[in-house]
């Protein structure tokens, strides 16, 4: 059995350094297809993304609310659930957060950190739960729920800052107040880069464990494999359900409220560049594992700021970051299912 | 056309270790209704794939007026004018009757315009069918009756002069069943050959010109429907005694009941049971026969508690193990062993360990750093359960449907469980493994457990179970000791649902 372990991460590791392969095709590819020198582009995005200090710590920036997003979708992912919720958790995270600094601001005190982090995991859990309950209770599929969820938070976010929160000394511009210093989270290494980083790796690695080592993991394996089964042995899918879609709200609030206090400074519009539908993707490529997600965020991550990068030096629009990711997820999804087909072509 | 005739000869079909049809003749003739009569798993629907190509029999031929048919596929034989109606009908429920139907036909054109050629052409048989029916209403609004309808037009579009029905009327209600009577005589009365796979003796009585009998994958009767009674049909499709491969369980030391079931009901949208009332004793095994489809499922589930109750309760030990809205924490009270394990019983995607330990998840700590103690305890039970290969790494969904099946008696029965529900569970078990079920259900009467035990070969129940109640229709129709019980007996009520009365 021991054997057919081995073979069977053999065969993993086989798969990702073919679907790395064809992505560098696919990608140089394109370049070409832009009319940019193919290897010399590929190049400078990799020095883009991780050459020196500066670009490493703007790809962790960007890895930060990615995996955030990622470890949103993979709570549910382990029942079974197929969550897009993360952008509108983010959201409303960044909204409960504001809302308690707006709150707080006058009183100040060491206590004012914590509390808009509370306040945004605690907004993306609502939003999360929202879902988990409709489907628990009313069988109504979470996928559709959570997608039509996402538009209403931006919304909502947009009325609160076009409208009542709105910051009269920023002339017209639709954002609320700054976050004071004291609420924001340190920052590491004198970078952009915050301690949200720190959270989300460790939060990734505490549910890995949780997932393989926990009575609440093994009982959500058993679930997502058969809730018929589960229910025999004294299992209750529609609590997880709500359990699930909740706690990986706070996730996705975490990443909002921490871009808005230590990335933007201020709850404005369009805080996300679609961080939610890029953890969706993460936690599929990562396959749902929590420890998998840490690398795959940074990869992405790093995409996404070597494209910023590159519109700045190179003149290629910043928008090839995103063909480019979406190149690699279409790689990364079909290479597996080819060389499948392949397999079975041969017998 | 003409007065055709099928003749099927020395048809053989094997399913690994199962003899689906051993050495079967068959005539059809045109003009005329043929019951195919016999138990589930007799070999009916095996024999009548064969002839519609679906499935290619490992030996025998297939021989229209004298010339002899090699179908590879239901196209061929479509081509030959044969059709099948199955009991899972294969209709779009989103679209309208007619668009259903110009699927379906071959001549139809890639564009449906209003008012075709192609159109009136597949209405036609509707209309002679049922008129009643809005060519434009959507399926999924239609009755069970209805659809099983558009499915014949489908078959009769196609110009199949030998149309195989697949059970019928099990789907219909008595009113469809009447007028699917009607229609049969009249493709009858056209000239066409009809043959209806059943195991009701209604529908024999009701239109059948000729009856063939099979049981255990034999033809054991052929000729026409008059020369049988009621009596004989039944004796024919159930058969006689086979030698029992282990001894009854000794008589149950008490008779204060242990498990008592009052007044249960339940529904699914396809079956339902009510007005269910048993009990029984510790150390006593009580059958339920019946033929499938007759509510078994939906009974077993309601017993130990996997569906929702419209009414009764089940009570175990003095204690409720109905269902309620939230599961209870199994207390190893009850032991299931559901039908189809594979769907019903295991996690596909787990291994044998995790699917072994699953039982007593609510029981550990919230922590479990290693599976170790798991892993042996499930190697322990592999080993015991006999399940081949016995490795806990290996996933369940890998594994074959007997050794799955010995998987979860192992796992459900190591415990001492007060209340046994088991269905069908040596279904796909060689003889020794059989044998080896039967021993250690029997352990467990000694023990002292109730066993509620759900089966279709009445054989088996009349050798094992102390009594044996009748589940017909949803309903217990008569409860039998069994040094009173009789095979004929049980056979009438099983397929009628009553005795015949005496004139």
């Amino acid at each position: 059995m021991r054997v057919i372990g081995q073979s069977q991460q053999a065969e993993r590791a086989l798969t990702a350094l073919l679907s790395a392969f064809a992505f560098i095709l696919v990608a140089m590819g394109f370049f070409a297809f832009i009319g940019e020198p193919p290897f010399q582009t590929l190049l400078a995005m990799v020095t883009y993304a991780v050459g020196d200090s500066y670009s490493l710590s703007e790809s962790l920036v960007k890895t930060t609310p990615i995996l955030f997003c990622a470890l949103a979708a993979i709570i549910p992912a382990r029942l079974g659930l197929i969550s897009v919720g993360a952008e509108g958790q983010l959201y409303i995270g960044a909204l409960v957060g504001t809302f308690v600094m707006l709150l707080a601001v006058p009183y100040g005190g060491w206590l004012l950190m914590p509390g808009i982090l509370i306040g945004g995991a605690v907004g993306g859990a609502i939003w999360g739960w929202l879902p988990g309950v409709l489907r628990a209770r009313f069988q109504v599929n979470e996928t559709i729920t959570t997608l039509l969820l996402n538009y209403i938070a931006v919304l909502l976010v947009s009325a609160a800052v076009y409208g009542p929160w709105k910051d009269l000394a920023n002339l017209g511009w639709p954002a609320t107040i700054a976050f004071p210093d004291a609420s924001v989270l340190p920052f590491m290494f004198g970078t952009r880069v915050h301690a949200g980083l720190l959270i989300a790796v460790v939060a990734a690695l505490s549910l890995q464990v949780l997932f393989r080592y926990s009575r609440w993991g093994q009982g959500l394996d058993v679930l997502k494999g058969n809730a018929r089964v589960g229910r025999m042995m004294g299992l209750d899918f529609q609590r997880q359900a709500i359990i699930v879609m909740a706690f990986g709200g706070v996730f996705a609030g975490l990443a909002g409220i921490t871009e808005a206090s230590a990335i933007q400074g201020r709850l404005q519009p369009g805080i996300s560049v679609g961080y939610g539908l890029t953890g969706f993707l993460v936690a599929w490529l990562a396959g749902h594992n929590a420890l998998l997600a840490i690398p795959v965020s940074f990869l992405i991550g790093g995409l996404i700021a070597a494209g910023d990068t590159l519109q700045l030096f190179n003149k290629i629009p910043a928008s090839s970051a995103i063909v480019l990711q979406g190149l690699l997820f279409a790689t990364a999804l079909a290479v597996p299912g080819l060389i499948r087909l392949w397999r079975a072509r041969r017998g | 056309m003409t007065g055709r005739h099928i003749a099927l000869r020395g048809i053989n079909k094997r399913f690994g270790a199962l003899t689906a049809n051993d050495d079967v003749d068959l005539d059809i003739a045109s003009g005329a209704c043929l019951a195919l009569l016999g138990e589930n798993g007799a070999g009916k629907s095996t024999l009548m794939k064969v002839l519609y190509g679906i499935t290619h029999a490992d030996s025998g031929t297939i021989s229209i007026d004298g010339v002899q048919q090699n179908f590879r596929g239901p196209f061929e034989a479509m081509a030959a004018g044969i059709g099948m109606v199955f009991q899972q009908f294969s209709l779009a429920p989103a679209l309208t009757v007619q668009e259903n139907l110009l699927l379906a036909s071959p001549t139809a054109p890639w564009l449906h315009v209003p008012g075709s050629r192609a159109l009136t052409a597949v209405l036609e048989v509707l209309a002679r069918l049922a008129p009643d029916i809005d060519p434009r209403s959507r399926v999924a609004d239609l009755a069970v009756g209805e659809r099983q309808l558009i499915e014949l037009a489908k078959v009769l579009n196609l110009n199949a002069r030998t149309i195989i029905l697949d059970e019928p009327t099990s789907v219909l209600t008595p009113t469809e069943t009447k007028r699917l009577y009607g229609f049969i005589e009249t493709l009858v009365a056209d000239g066409a050959a009809v043959i209806m796979i059943t195991h009701k003796l209604a529908d024999v009585e009701a239109c059948a010109d000729h009856t063939a009998i099979m049981h255990r994958g034999r033809m054991v009767h052929a000729g026409p429907s008059a020369d049988l009674s009621r009596q004989q049909m039944v004796e024919l499709m159930i058969g006689t005694a086979s030698p029992a491969t282990a001894d009854r369980p000794s008589a149950p030391a008490s008779t204060t009941p242990r498990v008592i079931v009052r007044k249960l009901a339940a529904d699914t949208e396809t079956s339902s049971v009510a007005n269910i009332d048993l009990e029984v004793c510790a150390g006593e095994l009580l059958g339920i026969a019946g033929v499938v489809g007759n509510g078994q499922t939906v009974l077993a589930d309601a017993l130990v508690g996997l569906h929702p109750l419209r009414g009764g309760d089940v009570i175990v030990d003095g204690h409720s193990v109905a269902w309620t809205p939230k599961p209870r924490i199994p207390d190893g009270r009850v032991a299931y062993v559901p039908e189809q394990p594979v769907h019903n019983a295991v996690v596909p995607d787990l291994d044998l360990s995790a699917n072994l330990g699953m039982r007593s998840i609510l029981q550990r700590r919230f922590w479990q750093f290693s599976r170790q103690q798991q892993d042996a305890d499930a190697r322990a039970l592999l080993e015991s359960a006999d399940v081949r290969p016995p490795e806990p790494m290996r996933k369940a969904g890998t594994l074959s449907g007997g050794n799955l099946q010995k998987l979860v008696l192992g796992r459900e029965l190591a415990g001492a469980p007060s209340l046994i529900v088991a269905c069908y569970p040596t279904m796909g078990l060689d003889v020794a493994a059989t044998r080896a079920v039967y021993r250690n259900l029997f352990e467990h009467l000694d023990r002292g457990a109730a066993i509620i035990w759900i089966s279709e070969e009445l054989d088996d129940l009349l050798d094992y179970a102390h009594r044996i109640a009748v589940l017909h229709g949803g309903r217990i129709v008569g409860v039998r000791d069994w040094a009173s019980a009789s095979r004929a007996e049980i056979g009438d009520l099983m397929l009628l649902g009553a005795l015949p009365q005496c004139a």
